[in-house]
């Protein structure tokens, strides 16, 4: 079964990507054709029905997928079975490194294979009618299976280099996602930033497995879990670094820091979150599964599936809390003035994310992987909720030229909605339980950070909810600024893309409720059994069911402050933001321009690296390797060419010269040298 | 005085006396009947030719003769039977030339017979007097068939380019002999060998470069080689095919012999000259032919590079290498006539046409010849598996086992910028436009295109039996 | 090495009287012949140039032709000589040997004379 949920994806993949390869070129041929003949129709129906082969084959076998999901869930984390791997094939044995290919099935797997094939199924089904238009249907379907296998990969790995595998296969695919519509020019430049800021935290990633390897002798994750412990306790310097040997503690933190860079880059923490606004250039659903609800959590997953390392190391955790809360604070200074529908959303969550690591730096695993699961719930509803508005209003992305759009799209509005409040932790949904029970973690936690990471989140708790009801109110009330023909043609979507909504607006309510009890509550134990490590003293998940009223009232009046902002500003007084933007000009386009990240890398990175890379093209490559390599080389072959065939003179007292010369030259060497 | 009068054994000369007797019978035969039984005496002339192959592959007439100044032994049999297929393949070659060109000249076969014979003398040759002798009969009907197109200011030109400088070269030659001579007092191979056993001179070894040098210019080995680009261009196509094949054959044989037989005590000596030689012939025939438009010319270029390979092999003065340098000429050879076959076939409009950009787009008009010369100019580049690698591979071989690293290493360089006027070739046929089609082929041309292709590209099939008598024939010079 | 040289006294006498006699019929004319010079007999002979003049300039090939022919069965003759003297020690070897040179000969001249190489015209 667990293989099956694995790779029938694949399987699904390597269909669709088969048909995208065969249908590709006869397209292109009716293309060029003339219209007129008999034939044209035939060919074209035949595509169009290995096109629905492939969106259907796709689709249905992530449905299957999502419910063997389910069935695995229920079995794993309600049975009492233990933990246990599936082998798959051996893989790389060298020496004492050994890499073999098995499913590691645990709690903490089938809680990410639920997150993972459910909101896949739901986002393939959305596709069939999002991606109606799209001639290269089977193109995109092949890559969303291939991406969700390689998900699958990475969170059933048994060992350090199969997560590693998985971590880079969705890189692929996120890649080719963003960049799906490629001859969009700022399609492409995403995807390549995406690609190489990603590229920065693997380093780390791949560094750290290689300090894995170095600390336990293996990267096989039971191997590593059995010995954490004894290595952290050796009392031997285990690591030596440029001259400076580090005690096994501080190998362990450089370790898990290196590990931890890993999962900043996938998972968009400052400061390498730059490229997650800008993945938004992919299809709307590629947001929804790939950027919302699935990889981005891969570094989340990372971290807490280390848990008993990370646990070892104080210094780690600590910056984890840190990087956490400002990641979580930033993005939603910056979600506050964007104007983009699907920005603003992507900012919000690199700030969930935030909230997500806070948790994990705090030593709450649990309630990390709790918001995981309701966060991919509730935010996939409101990236295909925007998907839904975006296809309502002919493909535009701006909200301010939207507008008014309640009445037209009923349904949408609601959804909407109801993503929002989960989003903002409105009680008793989804988001509720996690993030408040995130925020008293941040109260009650006894890391250094604690303090500072709970006033930020309180206050991003705000601008959650300000920036989140600001969407909608500029959205969907008001008066429509769209121009009057794009408001004529206003629909609402098809059942194809509705349906997958109403599933996920039933999990951005209910999942909250129904699994609050085993993922933080008194199911703790049964529930997760021996997934996630907590240290001994660790007993934070305990102390958070004592924390004063006002704490646990925070969040609620946070996000009522932010309602009342936000509809201040956007329903009742609609200057007030323009004044309010004009008066404090400095900060209004500091947020607007992101901090300037961008520009700061620009200068600092990108410019460095650009003016480096035409320096080795144009003198390294051109000048230097061309120069004296190959142009070099047949230059002077020239060269000596036209000499020597100056030689041939058509004299022949010249010939004879020569020849004369020959003979003078032989005889004299003979003579003096032989 | 007395043992002179008794008469010397004429078995081991049947061939040759057949290729005289045969020359002078045409000669009287064409001279009676006139012009117009060139054709007939083409023909008679080729089987004379066939004739001498089949014979020299039958009897079994080896021995010695006119007092050891004439050998018959597995090594002259070898190079004589490539010899005669040589210049057979280039009467017959060019028959449709002559017919094409009004060009019907009895005396043309004739020549190219006698000269055959000269050739035959030198393989043969075991004594400094015949070897001058056979040199000489070959060179001077190649002087006359150089210039043969009497009408023609480059053919003459050709001509009395081949004389002058041949000229100076037998003097050379005769230099290098008579200090030979003086320093040794012995014309014959072997009575040098017991001389010089007794330890070397200086005035031998110059005699030594002075005969080399001469022996060079047969094969156009740089520096004596300028004579080469223009003949071949000058002279008329069939003569540059027959040029490009049989003389070289027998002239490397005669070198051979030479500093084999007679110089074996110096071996030092002449592998110095010998491997400054080939080194300069494998560089100039890479450097210059890149910058050749005319197919003759780069086809010249072409061959005084590859004779610089094939001496790599004799400068490793081993049984393998001779081996070496035998198996180089038999391929040598065969990728000569295939390629002239192609360059004789160069005709529009009936006119003959020599520039290299003329073959534009002939794997469109004549995919089947393209291929073929493809085939056959990659092998001229030395690209594995066709012949023109293995016949490198062995003389590189050879020189190596020697312990001629630099010899190896100067070669394998040249022969990779070589390659690229080869390459250049099958570009110009396989990727640019074609600017109209050549005239159709005449049918022993495709017959001498079709075999060598096939030998160069099957080569792998023919080979164990190549090599195996170029192993026995190199043996029996030692 | 007297003796070497001593056979050698022969020559030395031969070349003397050949020296004598040479130069003898080249001085002479000029002390006892009669001179009355026209500008006919001072021009150069018809089958040649002047004796100081540009070498490239046109000229009849077919002088060479016949002086090349010339020499070829002078040096025939010039052959026979040495071959008759020693004929007779030679044995059959020589004389087979003279033969085919001949008979080779012969079918040079067989063929210059259908060729024409004879005729002036």
């Amino acid at each position: 079964m667990y293989s099956a949920i694995v790779f029938l994806p694949l399987l699904g993949a390597i269909i669709a990507g088969a048909i995208s390869l065969f249908t590709a070129r006869p397209q292109n041929g009716v293309n060029g054709h003339d219209g007129n003949d008999d034939h044209h129709g035939d060919e074209h129906a035949e595509v169009a029905g290995s096109v629905r082969a492939a969106e259907w084959i796709t689709s249905g076998f992530l449905i299957v997928t999502a419910i063997l999901s389910w069935i695995a869930f229920f079995d794993v984390g309600y049975g009492t079975s233990e933990a246990f791997t599936v082998p798959v094939a051996t893989w790389i044995h060298s020496g004492s490194f050994v890499a073999d290919w098995a499913l590691r099935i645990d709690t903490l797997t089938v809680v990410m294979l639920v997150v993972v094939t459910t909101v896949s199924a739901i986002v393939h089904v959305y596709s069939v009618g999002y991606m109606s238009h799209d001639p290269h249907r089977p193109r995109f379907f092949a890559y969303l299976s291939l991406f969700t296998f390689a998900m699958l990969m990475l969170v059933t790995a048994n060992n350090l280099l199969q997560m590693f595998f998985g971590w880079e296969g969705v890189g692929l695919c996120s890649y080719l996602l963003i960049g799906f519509w490629f001859h969009r020019p700022s399609a492409n430049a995403a995807a390549i930033k995406a690609f190489i800021v990603n590229r920065v935290g693997d380093f780390g990633f791949a560094l750290g497995i290689f300090g894995v390897f170095f600390l336990f002798g293996s990267i096989g994750l039971d191997t590593i879990f059995a010995n954490a412990e004894a290595i952290a306790g050796s009392e031997e310097a285990t690591l030596h670094i440029f001259g400076r040997d580090y005690s096994a503690e501080a190998a362990l933190t450089v370790v898990c820091l290196l590990l931890f860079l890993g999962a900043m880059g996938k998972s968009a923490q400052v400061p390498l979150h730059t490229w997650l606004p800008d993945a938004m250039e992919g299809p709307t659903p590629v947001s929804a599964l790939i950027h919302a609800a699935t990889m981005v959590t891969a570094g989340v997953f990372m971290v807490a599936r280390l848990s008993p390392i990370f646990e070892l190391s104080h210094t780690a955790l600590l910056v984890v809390t840190i990087i956490g809360a400002m990641t979580a604070f930033l993005t939603a200074t910056i979600g506050l003035v964007q104007n983009d529908i699907k920005r603003v959303i992507a900012y919000s969550t690199c700030s969930q994310l935030g909230y997500m690591f806070v948790a994990l730096g705090l030593g709450a695993y649990s309630i990390a992987i709790f918001h995981l699961f309701t966060h991919a719930f509730f935010k996939a509803l409101l990236f295909l909720g925007s998907g839904s508005v975006i296809h309502a209003v002919s493909d535009e992305q701006d909200m301010r030229k939207m507008g008014g759009l309640r009445r037209h799209i009923p349904i949408t509005y609601a959804l909407m909605v109801i993503g929002t409040i989960s989003l903002i932790g409105f009680p008793l949904t989804a988001g509720f339980y996690s993030k408040d029970g995130i925020i008293e973690a941040a109260f009650v936690g006894h890391n250094a950070a604690a303090g500072f990471a709970f006033v930020l989140l309180v206050v991003a708790a705000v601008f959650t909810s300000f920036y989140s009801w600001r969407l909608i109110f500029m959205t969907f009330h008001g008066k429509p600024r769209a121009t009057a023909d794009v408001m004529e043609h206003v629909h609402e979507s098809p059942q194809v893309m509705l349906v997958p909504l109403y599933v996920l607006a039933a999990g951005a309510l209910f999942a909250g409720f129904v699994f609050f009890g085993v993922f933080m509550g008194e199911g703790y134990d049964a529930f997760w059994k021996d997934a996630l490590f907590i240290g001994a003293e660790n007993e934070i998940l305990e102390e958070i069911h004592h924390v004063p009223a006002w704490v646990k009232a925070a969040p609620v009046v946070a996000l009522a402050l932010g309602f009342l902002v936000a509809l201040w500003f956007y329903i009742l007084s609609p200057a007030t933001p323009k004044a309010l933007a004009a008066r404090h000009d400095g900060l209004y386009r500091f947020l607007l321009n992101k901090w300037y990240f961008d520009e700061l890398y620009d200068v600092i990175f990108v410019n460095p690296a650009k003016a480096l890379g035409r320096f080795l093209w144009k003198k390294g490559d051109g000048w230097l390797i061309d120069g004296f390599g190959p142009d070099g080389v047949s230059a002077r072959v020239i060269d000596i060419t036209n000499r020597v065939v100056k030689l041939q003179t058509g004299y022949v007292y010249h010939y004879a010269f020569a020849m004369l010369i020959g003979v003078a030259a032989l005889v004299s060497w003979m003579m003096f040298a032989g | 005085m007395t043992e002179m009068a008794t008469l010397p054994s004429l078995a081991p000369l049947t061939v040759e006396l057949l290729l005289a007797v045969g020359a002078m019978v045409l000669l009287m035969f064409g001279v009676f009947t006139g012009e117009r039984s060139a054709p007939t005496i083409t023909g008679i002339a080729v089987a004379l030719l066939a004739v001498a192959v089949l014979m020299l592959a039958v009897m079994d007439n080896n021995g010695l003769t006119f007092d050891g100044a004439f050998i018959m032994d597995p090594f002259a049999r070898f190079m004589k039977i490539l010899t005669l297929i040589g210049s057979g393949v280039a009467i017959a070659m060019s028959v449709g030339y002559a017919r094409a060109e009004k060009f019907e000249r009895f005396e043309y076969p004739i020549l190219i017979v006698l000269a055959t014979l000269g050739m035959l003398m030198m393989i043969s040759a075991n004594d400094m007097i015949s070897l001058y002798l056979g040199l000489e009969l070959q060179s001077l009907a190649l002087y006359v068939v150089a210039a043969i197109h009497r009408d023609s200011v480059r053919s003459t030109e050709a001509g009395l380019k081949y004389f002058v400088l041949g000229a100076l070269a037998s003097g050379i030659l005769l230099y290098g002999i008579s200090l030979v001579y003086g320093f040794t007092g012995q014309t014959g191979y072997d009575a040098i060998v017991a001389a010089l056993a007794e330890g070397r001179s200086t005035g031998l070894v110059i005699g030594l470069v002075f005969v080399l040098a001469g022996l060079a210019f047969k094969i156009s080995a740089v520096p004596f080689h300028m004579w080469t680009p223009d003949v071949y261009e000058g002279a008329p196509t069939p003569v540059t095919a027959f040029f490009a094949a049989a003389p070289k054959l027998a002239a490397m044989a005669l070198i051979i012999r030479v500093v084999i037989g007679a110089f074996e005590p110096v071996t030092a000596d002449w592998q110095q000259v010998i491997a400054f030689v080939a080194i300069a012939s494998m560089v100039l025939g890479a450097f210059a032919a890149i910058g050749q438009t005319n197919i003759k010319r780069l086809m010249a270029y072409s061959s005084i590079g590859h004779m610089g390979f094939a001496l790599v092999g004799l400068a490793a003065g081993s049984k393998v290498g001779i081996q070496g340098v035998m198996v180089y000429l038999v391929i040598y050879l065969a990728m000569t006539l295939g390629a002239f076959a192609c360059i004789l076939a160069m005709r529009r409009h009936d006119q003959m046409v020599e520039d290299i950009d003329a073959l534009a787009g002939l794997s469109r008009t004549q995919p089947l010849v393209a291929f073929c010369l493809a085939a056959i100019l990659f092998s001229l580049a030395g690209i594995p598996p066709l012949a023109g690698f293995f016949a490198k591979y062995y003389v590189f071989l050879a020189a190596i086992e020697k312990g001629l690293y630099v010899l190896a290493v100067i070669g394998v360089i040249a022969s990779v910028v070589g390659a690229f006027y080869y390459l250049r070739i099958v570009k110009i046929m396989y990727f640019d436009e074609p600017d109209g089609e050549f005239d159709p082929m005449p049918m022993e041309l495709s017959a001498v295109l079709g075999i060598s292709g096939v030998f160069v590209i099957g080569f792998l099939v023919f080979a164990a039996p190549i090599i195996a008598a170029a192993g026995a024939a190199a043996a029996s010079l030692f | 090495m007297d003796a070497l040289l001593q056979s050698y006294l022969a020559i030395i006498v031969f070349l003397a009287i050949a020296l004598v006699i040479g130069l003898g019929l080249l001085v002479a004319p000029f002390i006892v012949a009669y001179k009355a010079p026209d500008v006919e007999k001072l021009s150069a002979y018809e089958c040649g140039f002047n004796a100081f003049d540009d070498a490239r300039m046109k000229f009849d090939v077919r002088f060479y032709l016949v002086a090349i022919l010339f020499i070829i069965f002078d040096l025939e003759v010039a052959f026979l000589f040495p071959w008759a003297v020693a004929a007779k020690s030679l044995g059959w070897f020589g004389f087979w040997s003279m033969m085919i040179f001949l008979a080779v000969l012969t079918i040079g001249f067989v063929y210059e004379w259908k060729k024409g190489a004879l005729e002036w015209d």
